[in-house]
């Protein structure tokens, strides 16, 4: 016993089972104090930590269920829930144990008991399980009761129609009026843990049971706050002053000190917005939400990781939010790498006229860093921001330019390659630059910005002096190019030809490269691309003309805007693993159900119009239907709405989404500042969702952190000209 | 809302500590803590790794996350594969982290081996195996799992007969506080509270701060008898803002009075985390940097020259342990240097930093270091800005003083002691 506490890295030695069954049997007889006893399992404890199997000692070791002594009791539990699944024919020799624990006067044991015996689903604990579990559910001891409510997840998830049948799922529902706050945050994160299944009852919460959970906020602890918070979601407002009431007792939340708490009050806050009215109240809440938001980036590293990257999609649906905290994403040199790249994406997420000029220096600061992917992704971002935002794209060129004459191989190529979609945006606008840009061709060596360099050589060879030697050089290689770089090139020869159609070599030149894309190159496209340009210039190179020189289309930022749905859907699962990876969680973990906004008469009509249904597909065939505590509410819909727990699997109909939408569109028109990029949340809806599936694209708009890139509004044309 | 489990893994990557797992296949957690090894292998920097890792599943169809967050020599897995909020994966980790430290003080692998029953007791009060976090209240966790030092010490005095009466308090959660255990008592009521306040500042290359706030905390120890509830003033309330406040807090309150009103758990905990928003007329209320660093650097071929200035901004106060560092860029291998008034200075060619190390930095002097590099690489590229820390004790940014502390529920009166320290945390572009 001398060892105890301290000195317990010797028990971690291999042991045999047979010296453990002699030491046990040794320690049957005198040992008064247990100590033998203790020391024996301690070693068999620390041998199944080590991987050992110690279930041959299952016999032996459940002997000892009966000392009189918790740290034994916790000992030979431990061992049970390692082994008991495995020898499970063997479990009815502790099953009176368990039952003498489960009425032992001590309510330590007593939850110790029923929790062990949760950890094992066999069928016969489990019969033993549910009657002492009823007891305990009641049980006058708090610390029983909360750890009663948890198991009954646990007996859910290993027989989810016993636990029907035993009337379980209304004991929860009962234990949520419970005096004890921590009981009640427990039956919420069991039912929670129930609702989610998608085999499980539907978990809903009427009004009055959603009061009764906040007001039991002020006294749990800070995971029963984020399981109380996070049940709210599971409350559909009828009625726009409802949301507004509870929304500003969730707005206290937001202090708290465990960031995941502040999180879930930011998840439900922007939930609630949905079906306010009270434009005031909305604007106080964006408000209040950012402050919360800036302090979790003072955090550590991980922490600022899961905030920022929910940042991002939360200025998306509600840009007021963190609209004058640009300063607070300014990087600092040794931020980890993924920090830095979220930082700079919601950088220039903010950037407005009003503060360019910082961003752009803080740009240019990084793009002179030492970290290549930094350095690239700060580039790309300053011709971004000259895209975005008009009065700033003068500086912005000459950050480009300044960077170019740096001669820093890949900060040439990623300027290159912006500065072709700087002057899609600004047609005639900065041509002057072309010299500039063609001085350091030999500098380019990777296929983007080859082709981004070729491509504007052949768009502006009219205004290049030498553009006809230029692409003599780079057709050189023609052959061991790269397709990207292949097709940019045989297009520019053609638009050279065009433009300078007397001259004897570009005739040269665009009948050299035709005749390689259409006989020399495997490629079917290059191939294909190169005789549909053979035979334009045949039959009338003035239309070929036209068509190849036709005007494009200016290119827009709006391309980076999520589509409003899925961004009312996402911002369901803020803080989730879904907002990290920007997937709907179905997606990508097993079991999940698909969270969506509710319909209801308070909700937004233009969260309404872009309404993503989700369906249930597995509901239980025995429907277990409970109507919930309080005044059933005044079912407006005509659905069950009062119900606590329901389990009307259809997802709410979308009905009247239409016309409340258009008549919506004139009311909050009214109240909009600046109908541009910038502009709020509720006002226009970028495109209907066209699948039922909103993340269908959003892999591609998502990937990375390239969401933002323009994109041309009419890509198939544009591929060709 | 359930994460798995947890893992603790010593720093060569191999598990010392970790929860059940036993809804999940045996390989499950060793899948999460290869993922995790390979990861921290095949990246260049170790502090670059995602701290939440795809990890794709033994069968294709359940892939899961694993976060992640190192501690001192020690890393923290917490395998996730519902849709859980990383955060409160994090939050977990962080809480339990602390209650380690609560209960054995320097965490490393040895003392977490020595204790392993109390940390496997621990892990099982802590979370249950379906991933729900149970009691991680000090206070209350105390009344279930002894500290080892406690546990000594009635061995001890009481023989171990007495052991069987100490180990379980026969009512654990009598306390209707979840954060406060009933029927303590001290000879001496007092209270102290800690405010350590940072500066973390960007400063452009004309010496003008791009960013600057001040971000504090209030650390308290609390040694007062039975259930005080207590209402603590501070003389500028105004200008804290962005508070994050101890569960004891009474939310409401603040929110209406700006005032703490709260009945403090027993020990050692932290109140509050504030940022300190000077009221001042100008919308852009920073506060400034406490000291000018002029630079003079030139990059050669193969090296450079490197010519600094330090000088305080305080007039009366001393900073102490400034630390300027500087990395020198990739192929560094020298530096030789002179640094004014008996300052050290170091190079370590592992890191290729450079810092330059003053132990006091008094008001009205100016701190000089002169110095040349040499470097394997053509061009050398060191980083575009300076790491300054340094700390000025028996100060805050934003004096701030307890205005008035009341006491309701006992016939007691406390003393109470406030003492401030300040960091400062500062980019300095060249």
């Amino acid at each position: 016993m001398s060892g105890q506490g301290g000195q317990d890295a010797k028990f971690f030695t291999r042991g045999k089972i047979q010296e453990f069954r002699a030491e046990l049997e040794a320690a049957e007889s005198k040992d008064k104090k247990f100590t033998k006893r203790k020391t024996v399992l301690k070693k068999i404890v620390a041998n199944i930590t080590m991987g050992n199997d110690m279930s041959p000692l299952f016999t032996d070791v459940v002997q000892s269920l009966g000392a009189p002594l918790l740290e034994i009791k916790k000992m030979v539990y431990l061992f049970l829930v390692c082994y008991g699944r495995q020898k499970a024919d063997q479990l009815h020799l502790v099953i009176p144990s368990f039952l003498q624990d489960c009425n032992d006067r001590n309510p330590l044991v007593r939850a110790l008991a029923i929790r062990t015996m949760s950890y094992i689903p066999t069928p016969v604990v489990i019969e033993n399980l549910t009657d002492q579990l009823r007891h305990c559910l009641k049980d006058r001891d708090p610390y029983v009761r909360k750890t009663a409510a948890i198991c009954v997840a646990k007996l859910y998830t290993a027989d989810p129609r016993k636990a029907e049948k035993g009337g379980f799922v209304e004991m929860l529902r009962d234990l949520l009026l419970d005096s004890n706050a921590t009981v009640v945050a427990n039956a919420v994160a069991a039912l929670s843990e129930i609702g989610d299944r998608q085999d499980g009852v539907i978990f809903k919460l009427n009004l009055t049971v959603a009061n009764k959970l906040l007001t039991a906020l002020g006294e749990s602890s800070e995971w029963g706050t984020i399981y109380i918070l996070d049940s709210l979601l599971r409350f559909v407002p009828e009625r726009h002053v409802d949301a507004e009431m509870m929304a500003e007792r969730v707005i206290v939340q937001l202090n708290h000190a465990n960031s995941a708490v502040v999180l879930t009050a930011i998840k439900v806050l922007l939930y609630l917005m949905n079906y306010m009215e009270n434009r005031k109240l909305m604007e106080y809440i964006c408000k209040k939400m950012g402050p919360p938001l800036v302090t979790l980036l003072s955090s550590g590293p991980e922490v600022q990781y899961v905030a920022l990257r929910n940042i991002l999609l939360i200025i998306q649906r509600r840009p007021s939010v963190l609209k004058n905290d640009v300063k607070v994403f300014f990087c600092k040199y040794n931020d980890p790498i993924y920090v830095k790249l979220a930082k700079l994406e919601i950088m220039y997420r903010l950037a407005r006229e009003e503060n360019a000029k910082e961003v752009l220096a803080e740009l240019q600061e990084y793009a002179s860093e030492v970290d290549v992917d930094f350095v690239r992704k700060a580039v790309r971002s300053i011709g971004r921001l000259a895209i975005k935002v008009q009065p700033a794209a003068d500086s912005c060129i000459q950050a480009l330019l300044d960077l170019i004459e740096t001669k820093v191989s890949y900060v040439v190529q990623e300027a290159v390659i912006v500065i072709k979609d700087v002057f899609r945006r600004y047609p005639g606008k900065y041509e002057g630059i072309i010299p500039k840009l063609c001085e350091h061709l030999d500098l380019l060596d990777e296929p983007e910005s080859k082709a981004a360099v070729i491509w504007i050589i052949g768009q502006f060879a009219n205004r290049i002096d030498n553009a006809d030697e230029l692409m003599d050089d780079l057709t050189y290689t023609f052959l061991e190019e790269p397709t990207e770089v292949q097709l940019a090139l045989l297009t520019a020869a053609v638009k050279l030809f065009i433009y300078k159609a007397h001259s004897d070599t570009t005739k040269a030149l665009v009948h050299k490269v035709l005749k390689w894309a259409t006989e020399e190159v495997d490629n079917p496209d290059l191939r294909d691309r190169g005789f549909m340009y053979w035979r334009m210039l045949a039959i009338n190179p003035a239309v070929a003309g036209e068509i190849v020189l036709a005007e494009k289309p200016a290119i827009t930022t709006d391309a980076d805007r999520m589509d409003r749905g899925a961004l009312d859907q996402l911002l369901l699962h803020t803080g989730t693993l879904g907002s990290i990876y920007h997937k709907n969680p179905e997606t990508f973990i097993r079991n999940a159900t698909g969270k969506a906004l509710a319909d209801s008469p308070a909700l937004n009509p233009l969260s309404r119009q872009v309404l993503v249904p989700i369906s249930r597909p597995n509901l239980p065939p025995a429907a277990v239907v409970v109507p919930g505590p309080g005044p059933a509410e005044p079912a407006l819909t005509g659905a069950v709405t009062g119900n606590l727990v329901e389990t009307d699997g259809e997802p709410a109909q979308n009905g009247n989404g239409t016309n409340g939408a258009s008549a919506h569109l004139m009311d909050t028109s009214a109240s909009q500042e600046t109908p541009s990029n910038e502009g709020d949340d509720d006002e226009s809806v970028v495109s209907p969702p066209a699948s039922s599936d909103p993340y269908a694209a959003l892999d591609s708009a998502f990937g990375g952190y390239m969401a933002d890139e323009p994109r041309p509004q009419n890509k198939d044309l544009l591929d060709m000209i | 809302m359930a994460i798995d489990g947890l893992i603790i893994l010593d720093n060569t990557g191999r598990a010392i500590a970790q929860s059940g797992f036993h809804s999940f296949p045996p390989a499950y957690p060793l899948l999460h803590i290869d993922a995790l090894n390979s990861a921290l292998a095949s990246s260049p920097r170790q502090i670059d790794v995602d701290p939440v890792i795809y990890v794709q599943g033994l069968k294709l169809d359940s892939p899961s996350a694993c976060c992640h967050v190192r501690r001192g020599e020690l890393r923290y897995l917490c395998p996730v594969s519902g849709d859980v909020d990383p955060l409160y994966a994090f939050a977990f980790l962080q809480t339990f982290v602390d209650i380690l430290h609560e209960y054995f003080g320097h965490l490393s692998a040895e003392t977490l081996k020595d204790n392993f029953d109390i940390v496997y007791q621990l892990l099982e009060e802590t979370l249950d195996s379906g991933g729900h976090p149970l009691t991680t209240s000090p206070n209350a966790l105390r009344d279930i799992v002894l500290p080892p030092t406690l546990l000594h010490k009635v061995l001890s005095v009481a023989g171990v007969s007495g052991l069987a009466s100490t180990s379980a308090n026969s009512h654990p959660f009598a306390s209707p506080i979840p954060w406060r255990k009933v029927g303590v008592r001290y000879n001496n009521n007092e209270i102290f509270f800690d405010v350590v306040e940072t500066l973390e500042a960007i400063v452009n290359k004309n010496g003008q701060p791009a960013v600057s706030t001040v971000w504090g905390r209030v650390d308290s120890n609390c040694k007062l008898s039975g259930t005080p509830d207590l209402l603590l003033t501070f003389s500028n309330a105004q200008s804290l803002v962005d508070c994050s406040l101890h569960p004891c807090v009474r939310l409401q309150r603040w929110a209406r009075d700006k005032v703490l009103s709260f009945v403090p758990p027993d020990g050692k905990f932290k109140l509050m985390d504030y940022r300190f928003a000077p009221a001042t007329a100008s919308a852009i209320s920073q506060t400034s940097v406490p000291f000018t660093l002029r630079t003079g650097i030139t990059v050669d071929e193969r090296g450079g020259s490197i010519d600094l200035t330090l000088s305080s901004r305080l007039t009366t106060r001393t900073m102490e342990n400034v630390y300027v560092e500087l990395y020198l860029g990739e192929g560094a291998t020298g530096a030789n240097c002179l640094a004014s008034h008996n300052a050290s200075w170091t190079f370590n060619p592992r890191t290729q930093t450079l810092v330059w190390e003053l132990k006091a930095v008094v008001p009205s002097a100016n701190y000089t270091f002169r110095g040349s590099f040499t470097s394997t690489a053509e061009n050398p590229r060191p980083s575009r800005a300076f790491r300054i820390r340094f700390e000025i004790p028996q100060h805050n940014f934003s004096a701030m003083r307890i205005e008035q502390l009341k006491l309701t529920g006992e016939v007691y009166k406390p003393y109470k002691g406030m003492r401030g320290t300040s960091f400062g945390n500062v980019e300095w572009r060249w």
